[in-house]
């Protein structure tokens, strides 16, 4: 997986499960390129990705916070989202041969967990 | 200012009768962190000492900041931070002392932001060189290296012989002082996943050639393995950009350079049962390049 997916999946993770919240400032481009050894360029795209999602937001001149989240992405190209990143994992259960029952409790159990962690945050 | 920092036109050169560089072809951008990389003996070394006008070139021109370094050699190395292969460093010295001779060289050296560097890389200023650690050591080579505040650093595999921990917080220091005021790094090495993370463009050397010189993330999009079963591999022979092909039991895998959408859609097109489709790493890609299996003739 390239780096910056990686990135963007922790970042995306963290906010999903309530570890950073609504109004958080997170690190500057260059705090985060220098703490995780990453070109400052990675982060750039990084945070411009995430703000495209409405997972973060940048105030101009002061920082990068973490975005309110209401949705102003399409239902549709959400969807979409999320069916690329469950293609890959299908892929996985295919060919390590986890069966579509055993899949689907995988998928719920992670649901929740992130739900009830996000709850406890709360 | 120019848009490339260092400009390298067929470059050659030889050690006797062993050629070691046949027309090396290669451009920094300016403010870019670029990945020189390349297998032991690939000619490395050899491409940053005549990038210094440290050694006479036997055909082609190398500029640093559109400095020709053959002519200007001096004024190339003032411009330059360099960091050699395992830096030797005078041990009977105290870091104070070596930092005051390295200063002496330089007519433009900071000595405000040398003494910053002394307490942001840990240095005990009052320590003997020799009794410093390969973490220290290549830390204070670092900083002698960017004293004179260059806007074009070359480090030779400035990471040889350290520990992981080491390696990711030298990586960090050059990140964080040199990525963030805008000066070009032009580092060389074998350690791919090194290079990865830390490097907006890399370029390959091998057999003295650059074989591939690119963007980081455009090189890891842009190739592709398939695995596929061995009756398509007829029709794939076809596809060109074939870097690598390896029959393995039931399957066939093929690495194809320069996948573009179109380049993927024939291939789909060839096989609409299920061909599978990876992204590599640049470890992966590193050995398709220099080692693969590739289409006849393409090379030599």
């Amino acid at each position: 997986m390239p780096i910056y997916r990686q990135i963007i999946d922790q970042i995306s993770y963290q906010v999903a499960a309530g570890v950073l919240k609504e109004g958080d400032k997170v690190p500057s481009v260059r705090e985060l390129a220098a703490k995780l050894a990453v070109n400052q360029n990675t982060i750039l795209k990084v945070y411009n990705e995430l703000c495209r999602a409405n997972v973060l937001r940048i105030e101009r001149g002061d920082g990068t916070y973490v975005s309110s989240g209401k949705q102003t992405i399409a239902a549709a190209q959400r969807k979409k989202t999320v069916s690329n990143v469950l293609r890959e994992a299908a892929v996985r259960a295919v060919h390590l041969d986890v069966s579509l029952e055993q899949a689907k409790e995988l998928l719920e159990t992670e649901y929740q967990a992130i739900k009830s962690a996000r709850n406890k945050s709360e | 200012m120019g848009k490339y920092a260092i400009e390298i036109e067929e470059l050659e050169y030889s050690y006797g009768r062993n050629q070691v560089l046949k027309g090396v072809n290669l451009r920094v951008p300016a403010g870019s962190i670029f990945g020189f990389l390349g297998r032991n003996g690939a000619g490395k070394t050899t491409t940053i000492k005549l990038l210094l006008g440290l050694f006479r070139p036997d055909a082609g021109t190398c500029r640093v900041k559109e400095l020709d370094s053959q002519i200007n050699p001096i004024v190339v190395r003032r411009t330059v931070g360099y960091m050699a292969e395992d830096q030797q460093m005078y041990g009977w010295m105290r870091i104070e002392q070596i930092v005051k001779w390295v200063a002496s060289f330089y007519p433009n050296w900071d000595e405000d932001f040398t003494s910053r560097l002394l307490e942001m890389l840990e240095l005990p200023s009052k320590s003997k060189v020799k009794t410093l650690s390969k973490g220290q050591n290549s830390r204070l080579a670092l900083l002698l290296a960017l004293g004179h505040r260059p806007e074009v650093v070359i480090l030779d595999d400035p990471t040889l012989g350290l520990d992981p921990i080491a390696r990711k917080d030298f990586l960090r220091h050059v990140i964080d002082l040199l990525q963030s005021n805008g000066v070009t790094v032009f580092f060389s090495s074998h350690l791919l996943y090194e290079i990865e993370p830390v490097a907006d463009h890399v370029a390959i050397l091998d057999k003295g050639v650059i074989i591939k010189s690119a963007k980081t993330e455009q090189l890891r999009e842009s190739i592709r393995k398939f695995i596929l079963t061995p009756k398509q591999r007829a029709d794939f022979s076809s596809v060109p950009g074939i870097l690598d092909l390896l029959t393995s039991g039931d399957n066939v895998s093929v690495t194809i350079e320069d996948c573009d959408e179109q380049k993927r859609a024939a291939i789909r097109r060839l096989s609409a049962n299920g061909i599978q489709e990876t992204a590599l790493n640049l470890d992966e890609i590193f050995e398709a390049y220099v080692i693969g299996n590739r289409a006849k003739g393409k090379r030599e």
